[in-house]
């Protein structure tokens, strides 16, 4: 009985040594799936390497990435802070309804800074119609479900800034007033994503048809297929683990024929083509977003056999690859291009193309950080 | 290597436990002077010789001294050399960019070069060690140390090697050779360490979060953002140095030292002359020591003690770093101590305790801030927003960040007083206190490691970027 009073030497000693041995002994992933980066490789142990200090500074990065039970650990650390008041310590709040938001963005001059690039892009391009939508933040859309205490939301504000900026060539479509009201009825957003739901691109959709020069399907027209366990990109930063996956629905038109649609991806040496909007394989990982397109690529091409409509050009972020599926429905030939990795001019593109129109689609979110809009011309 | 690292909790000291204990009693300081070095070369692989050219120039002045005891002046000879090499190292590797760029700045055609030298880790630590021993055999007042390992190991001890406390020769002489360590010590070790872990990781870390985002977020921050925010770095500091030092003493204890307390409830001050008894004690008594008394203290009169505590207050704050800002933070303590010896203490004693203890605090809350800025431009920016330069209001933009450290503020402001203490020792009943021992050591090991696992978890939110 007298032994217990060291109990917390058992305790300590105990825990130190366990987990030295565990480090030792388990098996080390080379990728983390949810953080979406290669962990640190096991790192050269020299003369020299030592004396420069090199090999202790990487041993440190090598340890907390292949720590053990280290998500259990970053999903605890995640529970304290929100505990302890610090919600959104992460960058990332949960809401009502186990809503997760990113915090606004802080900083408006690069947002401006890209109205400047893509109005001079509109400028230079004769008579081909340049559209433009910037798809809101989930915070500010379900701005009733942010947690009591958070950063104010100034999209409304920044979107007139921008939209101010952008000159005549580009006809502006604002989607936020009829996004909070739809919103207040269904989910336009993911509840563990930043990215909007199937759903919320149909909203955005049906909006752009009057400006655009189509007429909408309806939401009858289309199958839809679900798939649960989606956990997005805001619980993957959140580490609140305890909260419940979203559902990904898989909207198709059931009167487009099955062999309309080709997907060609074009990604330096990396080419694929598809069948179907959606890539499936994508499925099998928890972030299921890249189902839509395939995720993030330098170019698409989306041919639909079965469409109306010309050529159009779609310069993006993420957002778009749930949008454009629908789009696919009134245009034959959508080239969809990201200036994240797409460094050519797009305006020789568009005319290399004969495009019919240009819509831009971005987040605002990402908007306001993209530094690579100069790449349009 | 920092004690709030993987590399320590979880590979370095578990392997050091074992070696240190199935080494046999009398070669236990060997296997600590190893590991120590170990430690040291971790983070300063080579600057690990500096610091054994500091342990051997202390050993040969020992030795000297101690075979030259009768000769009054050749031992004097000996003790102003081996404090010439002393100060001379640490001048060389802490001060000389410091004076190159002062002299640069007042004497411009000289065309002084500037050396760019980087601070070996923990040189003033170990230096005003080594010198306390040094000092010590000259006086008579310790043995020499004969054995080098055992003088070694006293040296680099790896608790307390790079921030403290600074553990004279004196207090850890016997233990050094005659230490018995056992569970209770040991069990007692693993307690303040984690407390000091805590204090470090759960509170220094945070407080530092907050006050980064007040400091930089500038204007919209307004007089009570730059309130909080200095408060927020109050906190930082003090639990930063005292988690540290709550480890260095644990550590100490697990090996079976036993290290002075370095810091006693700093910001329950009275005034700023109990401020400097309760905070950073061991560099407290150092200068009071080595260089206070040696100068005649107070013994000499009232004008020669401002002197003295002038000379004392310019070193405190010169120690702290090489730039004008700490020599300006040490100079406003020595003038705020002085004023309290000649008439305010005798005031304040009059008055209730609580003007005291804003007197004190809010003394101490503008000290930091000569301590934090060394860029006076940004030092005087900031003292202006304290004072409403950029209006008194913090901005929506700021005060939901406030308004989610709340929690931790008040954490911060109850841990930095003796409360949880005095609860703890009122408990009689053994079960419970047992409970409360066994749960705070769990939850600061969890949470902890948590924190520090969660540090090093960075989600991309795009595959190739």
């Amino acid at each position: 009985m007298k032994a217990v009073k060291y109990l917390p030497t058992f305790l300590f000693v105990g825990f130190i040594f366990t987990m030295m041995v565990l480090w030792l002994v388990l098996p080390k992933d080379s990728y983390s799936p949810q953080e979406k980066r290669t962990l640190a490789a096991f790192p050269e142990c020299n003369t020299e390497t030592l004396t420069d200090g090199t090999f202790q500074k990487s041993l440190d990065t090598w340890l907390s990435d292949h720590m053990p039970a280290r998500s259990f650990f970053v999903g605890l650390n995640a529970d304290y802070d929100l505990l302890s008041g610090r919600n959104g310590a992460k960058g990332i709040y949960l809401g009502q309804d186990n809503y997760l938001f990113p915090k606004p963005v802080q900083d408006g001059e690069t947002l401006l800074k890209n109205a400047g690039y893509i109005q001079e892009f509109a400028d230079d391009l004769d008579n081909i119609p340049v559209y433009m939508t910037v798809v809101p933040s989930s915070g500010a859309v379900n701005s009733d479900k942010l947690p009591a205490v958070h950063e104010t939301y100034r999209d409304a504000e920044w979107i007139t800034a921008f939209r101010e900026k952008l000159g005549k060539n580009v006809r502006f479509v604002d989607v936020q007033q009829d996004f909070a009201k739809a919103a207040a009825k269904r989910q336009l957003y993911y509840k563990t994503d930043h990215h909007w739901t199937s759903y919320g691109a149909f909203e955005c959709y049906r909006l752009l048809g009057a400006a655009m020069g189509y007429t909408p399907l309806a939401e009858r027209d289309f199958d839809k297929e679900k798939v649960k366990g989606f956990y997005g990109t805001s619980y993957a930063k959140a580490a609140l683990w305890f909260l419940p996956p979203d559902t990904v629905e898989l909207w198709s038109n059931h009167q487009q024929p099955d062999d309309a649609v080709t997907v060609a991806i074009h990604d330096g040496q990396d080419n694929k083509t598809g069948s179907s909007y959606f890539f499936r394989e994508q499925l099998k990982n928890d972030d299921k977003y890249p189902v839509f397109l395939d995720g993030n690529h330098s170019l698409v091409r989306i041919t639909n056999t079965a469409a109306e409509g010309g050529t159009l050009i779609v310069i993006k972020d993420s957002y778009a690859h749930t949008l454009v599926p629908f789009l696919s429905q009134h245009y034959r030939n959508i080239v969809m291009v990201d200036l994240r990795y797409y460094k050519k001019e797009v305006s020789a593109l568009v005319e290399q193309e004969k495009a019919d129109a240009v819509l831009l689609l971005y987040s605002l979110d990402n908007l306001a950080a993209d530094t690579n809009l100069s790449y349009l011309f | 290597m920092v004690f709030s690292s993987f590399i320590f909790l979880f590979v370095f000291l578990p392997i050091v436990l074992v070696l240190y204990y199935i080494t046999p009693r009398r070669f236990r300081n060997l296997t600590l002077f190893v590991v120590d070095l170990v430690f040291y070369s971790w983070g300063e692989p080579m600057l690990v010789l500096l610091m054994m050219v500091s342990v051997v120039i202390n050993y040969v002045a020992g030795i000297l001294l101690g075979a030259r005891r009768q000769k009054k002046s050749l031992s004097k000879l000996i003790l102003v050399i081996a404090v010439i090499l002393n100060l001379g190292l640490l001048g060389f590797f802490k001060y000389v960019g410091f004076l190159g760029e002062t002299l640069q700045f007042v004497l411009p055609f000289l065309n002084i070069p500037i050396l760019e030298i980087s601070l070996p880790i923990g040189i003033s630590f170990y230096t005003f060690q080594t010198m306390s021993y040094t000092i010590d055999v000259y006086r008579n007042t310790v043995k020499v140390q004969k054995n080098f390992i055992d003088f070694g190991t006293y040296v680099s001890l790896f608790p307390q090697l790079i921030a403290g406390p600074i553990v004279r020769y004196q207090d850890v002489a016997e233990q050094l050779v005659h230490r018995r360590e056992n569970l209770q010590q040991f069990t007692d070790g693993v307690k303040l360490f984690l407390i000091g872990l805590a204090k470090k990781v759960l509170l220094a870390n945070q407080m530092g979060v907050l006050w980064d985002t007040l400091r930089k977020s500038g204007e919209s921050a307004g007089a009570l953002g730059a309130w909080v925010g200095i408060i927020a770095y109050t906190f930082q500091i003090y639990f930063d140095f005292s988690g540290y030092s709550d480890m260095a003493i644990g550590l100490g204890k697990m090996f079976g030292f036993e290290f002075i307390k370095n810091f006693d409830y700093p910001y329950i001050s009275k005034s700023i002359t109990e401020f400097w008894r309760r905070w950073h004690i061991s560099l407290g008594t150092w200068f009071r020591e080595y260089v206070y008394i040696p100068l005649g203290g107070n013994r000499k009169g009232l004008g020669r003690q401002i002197i003295n505590m002038s000379v004392v207050w310019f070193l405190t704050g010169l120690w702290h770093g090489a730039s004008w800002n700490f020599i300006l933070w040490g100079v406003y303590f020595g003038l705020l101590l002085i004023i309290e010896k000649s008439f305010l203490l005798k005031l304040l004693k009059k008055l209730p305790a609580v003007c005291g203890h804003i007197y004190a605090l809010i003394f101490i809350v503008l000290g930091w801030v000569l301590f934090y800025f060394e860029d006076m431009s940004e030092m005087m920016r900031f003292a202006a927003r304290l004072f409403g330069a950029n209006g008194w209001m913090m901005s929506s933009e700021v005060l939901p960040t406030v308004i989610a450290y709340i929690p931790l503020l008040i954490a911060a402001l109850l841990v930095s007083t003796p409360l949880f203490t005095t609860i703890y020792h009122k408990i009689k009943w053994q079960p419970l206190r047992m409970v409360v021992d066994n749960v705070g050591c769990v939850l600061s090991m969890l949470l902890c490691t948590a924190s520090l696992a969660s540090s090093s978890y960075n989600p991309f939110l795009y595959f190739k970027f």
